[in-house]
């Protein structure tokens, strides 16, 4: 087990920049997330700490060694493919012991720890088979089994959850954070999911276009989001986004929202100001609050608990913001937000419903620099 | 549904009248070679023999080199086919897999290099074999099949290697292989049928070759590959049609048991590179 | 335990070092065997010889070779009979493995087998092909004519190998059954990359069996066709065993195509230099085409 050190790496193709000076340090037994959406960058890195990528400059130290050049199997690294990488022409027991096999590891040694592997994860029943064999999730198992087995100083996981199903997923998910506590084995885990970051990660590492977004524990990632682009992405759904400039109302820095005037708990410096404000689906409440205002939604979707009700926004509140909903990488229309509402009343789509927000809740971000504003 | 049946009805017999007619000629030289020869002269002629003559491949076993022939033709093709595998499975390889300076501009010439016309070719390599002494020897063969085998090879197993995930050599990095290593532990392994149909089909193409036969190897009679030997066969004076026949089918035979293993890969070994 | 050659290949800096050293092989061997031989069949045909020989020093640079080619009946001839059988043979080709391949890929019992007697004649070598047919058309004793007098198409019996257009006939014969299963397999491998949706949707709006081909077979199997075409095109062009062992060219040079015609010239005639320039003019007509090839084929087969 080890601490690994990351310092100002990048990896370009020709012109193409995919990975913009990147740093990071991970502690010891630390299970960090990389999370964004596709060709974020995440899985570059994930395959430059690897060595299967060479990186274009910067530095990669695992355990106090610089293995920044150094081949894949002499870093004591164990890495899970998105689709298991498993050898098809090796049985359960040899793909488990291939790694040790490689590294000299005596043969009654290898047996023991593929045994014990195997029971951990609830496959010795399985070990003699091939893995055409086996069912997806076996299949995880077993490519989580080869690399426990090493007992390395670091495991890599590359989306090792996104060929399962939506139920097997939850299920896997929840094991795999069992096995970091019982091994407290240092853990990079690489996901699009923001709810396997949110569930997994003592730390999540936010990416867009190669560059580091924010780097914070899900908690404060939640509530305290750096930009834009982290406060729609972590979330579901994703918070919404509402313009508008702030105004003098008796000294007071306020917004207009829904045709109702907001007074912003912010320094009055941002008078003049172009903002964006944030408001969290869940955040909007039905019936009268401390800021009440009455819509006609275009939609209401009931999940039975909870239902999604969307809004049309006024013009002058519409964002430019092209955004990108968490894990499907979808946009969301600049014109429609969410709120999401426990247990309502019963209420018809077309008849105009009452709603309310607390200002309190409200997340400030500059129009421009779409950096939130504290 | 009686125009259902009668559809199907028309289905089978054109199904039938087409095969029949296309099979024929191979059913034909099979009757030929199991007729007596007097026969073989016999107007109307005999759709099957009155006494069929079974030992006819026996017999010219005996009476030709027939097994000589064959053995040369066995020799040739497996020559060329390893040496061309052993340099094709290496380059596909590096060409479905690393970025090569050049790499492009190589597949393409291999690419080219399919087209090739063997009475092209045939003119200069007879030059350089003559410097190095190499006309009537088998080699002759070997190398020259070796320019019809390898850019064959050479694409089928790029494509082949395409369809293998590169997470499979990654693992085995991780795990501690070298990437030549990954290749040879896990890679080819995995190839196996990949590999295998290959070697198959240009087993093939130099089994089938006449041309470079025929330039090569007509001053050394011991040399011969079972297609020439034939030819000379259907040369002599007054040909032999039956003993011709029986000695033709002997030659097909490997051939069209490789094909029955092969049909499955047929289409990507004939397309080979095309769909680059 | 590892080799030190090994282990610096596997640092992520000296990894692609291996992408050269594989290649390495093929290339030495491709230089040999294939590019340094055509550089010598270039450098032939510019000079005056008879029989090539590397170890005597090369003669002077002259373009005669080409110069005689092109003023040569014997060069127009051969093309005129290579262009014509290109084409005869290609388009019969099409018409029998395209109908065969649409027969084959309706659904019945034995299809399987239906689907391997087709592309048999595949597998068949081509000098066997050639003795198959040379028997079949002999003119004494061949099942051709006995049929064809039957039938009342002849009155005697057909000298097929002295008669120019008879020769050619039979060539163009053995060349379309040895090359159709060429384009039935390329074809069977073409339809079944169709979805089944497009028959339903078609039938569903009432498409009938002609328009179903025409609208949905034939556009969806226009990329295969193409490559199909240029390839069998190519086959024929370049074919020299069949042709050779069948009519040696003959008669009268009624089915003597470029290729026969390069080789005559160079291992019956000992005009290796003449034979040569042929033999480029060759090259580049096969260069252009497989070009044209490339970049065409879908990569759905």
């Amino acid at each position: 087990m080890a601490g690994i050190r990351i310092e100002h790496v990048t990896k370009t193709y020709g012109s193409l920049s995919v990975l913009k000076d990147f740093s990071l340090d991970i502690a010891d037994g630390e299970f960090v997330v990389f999370v964004g959406p596709s060709g974020c960058g995440k899985s570059t890195m994930l395959k430059i700490l690897a060595g299967l990528e060479e990186a274009s400059s910067g530095t990669v130290h695992i355990g106090g060694r610089d293995v920044t050049d150094m081949a894949p199997g002499d870093r004591d690294i164990a890495m899970v493919f998105q689709n298991y990488a498993l050898y098809p022409h090796l049985t359960v027991r040899k793909n488990m012991g291939f790694g040790l096999k490689m590294r000299g590891t005596p043969a009654d040694v290898i047996d023991q720890r593929v045994a014990n592997a195997a029971k951990i994860l609830g496959i010795d029943h399985l070990l003699d088979r091939r893995p055409k064999a086996l069912s997806g999730g076996q299949r995880q198992r077993v490519a989580l089994g080869r690399a426990i087995v090493r007992e390395p100083q670091a495991f890599l996981m590359d989306e090792p959850l996104s060929n399962l199903d939506a139920k097997l997923r939850v299920h896997t998910r929840a094991e795999i954070s069992a096995l970091h506590h019982r091994l407290g084995v240092t853990t990079i885990y690489v996901t699009h999911d923001q709810i396997e970051a949110m569930t997994m990660a003592d730390r999540i590492v936010i990416m867009k276009d190669g560059l580091i977004q924010q780097i914070a524990d899900p908690d404060t990632m939640f509530r305290r989001p750096a930009n834009l682009f982290v406060a729609g992405f972590i979330g579901s759904p994703g918070m919404n986004f509402l313009r508008s400039p702030v105004f003098d109302r008796a000294g007071v820095p306020t917004v207009r929202l829904f045709g109702r005037e907001v007074a912003l708990q912010a320094s009055a410096s941002l008078v003049g100001r172009d903002i964006v404000v944030g408001l969290r689906p869940e955040h909007i409440a039905a019936g009268a609050g401390p800021v009440t205002f009455e819509v006609q939604p275009r939609l209401v979707e009931s999940l039975g608990s909870e239902k999604y009700v969307y809004l049309d926004v006024p013009e002058e509140n519409r964002t430019q913001v092209a955004r990108i909903e968490n894990s499907d990488d979808e946009e969301r229309p600049t014109d429609t937000i969410i709120a999401r509402l426990i247990n309502p009343d019963e209420r018809a789509i077309g008849k105009h419903i009452t709603l309310s927000f607390d200002p309190a809740h409200l997340h400030l971000f500059d129009a421009k620099t779409e950096i939130a504003i504290q | 549904m009686k125009t259902r049946s009668l559809n199907r009805i028309i289905l089978y017999a054109s199904v039938v009248a087409v095969c029949a007619f296309l099979v024929f000629p191979i059913y034909w030289l099979f009757i030929t070679a199991i007729s007596p020869p007097d026969q073989l002269r016999a107007l109307p002629p005999k759709f099957w023999p009155d006494v069929p003559r079974w030992d006819v491949f026996a017999a010219i076993i005996r009476e030709r080199p027939l097994l000589l022939w064959l053995s040369n033709s066995a020799l040739a093709a497996l020559g060329s086919v390893i040496i061309s595998m052993a340099v094709s499975v290496l380059a596909g390889y590096s060409l479905s897999r690393f970025r090569v300076r050049g790499g492009q501009s190589l597949g393409l010439f291999i690419l080219t290099a399919k087209m090739l016309p063997a009475t092209l070719l045939v003119i200069p390599l007879f030059g350089i074999f003559r410097s190095v002494d190499l006309i009537g020897s088998l080699w002759s063969i070997i190398l020259a099949h070796a320019t019809l085998i390898i850019p064959f090879t050479t694409w089928m197993l790029k494509g082949y290697f395409d369809t293998i995930p590169r997470e499979l050599e990654q693992a085995a990095m991780v795990d501690g292989c070298s990437p030549f290593g990954a290749m040879v532990r896990v890679i080819l392994p995995v190839s196996a049928p990949g590999l295998a149909a290959t070697a198959l089909y240009g087993f093939v193409l130099s089994w089938s070759d006449y041309a470079y036969a025929r330039t090569f190897l007509t001053n050394a009679q011991t040399n011969w590959t079972a297609n020439l030997g034939i030819t000379t066969m259907k040369g002599e004076y007054i040909s032999n049609w039956a003993d011709i026949s029986a000695a033709s089918i002997l030659v097909a035979l490997p051939v069209v048991v490789i094909y029955l293993f092969l049909e499955r890969y047929l289409v990507g070994g004939l397309t080979a590179g095309a769909e680059k | 335990m590892k080799l030190g050659f090994n282990l610096d290949l596997a640092r992520p800096s000296r990894r692609h070092w291996l992408g050269y050293l594989l290649l390495a092989p093929a290339v030495i061997l491709i230089a040999l065997i294939i590019v340094y031989p055509l550089l010598v069949s270039i450098d032939l045909s510019f000079q005056n010889v008879n029989i090539a020989r590397l170890d005597q020093p090369r003669k002077p640079f002259t373009t005669a070779n080409y110069e005689r080619l092109f003023s040569s009946p014997d060069f127009w001839n051969a093309t005129w009979v290579t262009l014509k059988l290109v084409v005869i043979v290609s388009f019969f080709c099409f018409l029998l493995g395209l109908g065969t391949a649409l027969l084959v890929n309706n659904k019945f019992k034995g299809q399987a087998l239906a689907r391997l007697l087709v592309a048999l004649p595949w597998a068949v070598p081509e000098v066997v092909a050639v003795v198959i047919f040379a028997w079949m058309f002999d003119s004494s004793f061949g099942l051709i004519n006995w049929i064809f007098i039957k039938l009342g198409l002849i009155d005697t019996t057909v000298s097929w190998f002295s008669s120019p257009t008879a020769a050619f006939i039979v060539v163009c014969i053995t060349m379309i059954w040895k090359g159709y299963p060429f384009v039935s397999i390329m074809m069977l491998a073409g339809l079944q990359s169709i979805p089944e949706d497009f028959y339903n949707a078609a039938r569903v709006d009432g498409a009938n069996a002609w328009q179903r081909l025409v609208n949905i077979t034939i556009p969806s199997l226009m990329p295969v066709l193409g490559v199909t075409l240029v390839l069998v095109m190519l086959w024929v062009f370049r074919d020299f065993s069949i042709i050779y062992i069948l009519t040696g060219g003959g008669p009268l040079k009624a089915t003597q195509t470029l290729s026969i015609m390069t080789y005559e010239q160079a291992f019956s005639f000992f005009k290796m230099g003449y034979a040569s320039a042929i033999g480029v003019v060759t090259l580049v007509v096969c260069v252009i085409a497989s070009r044209l090839m490339i970049g065409r084929a879908p990569d759905t087969i």
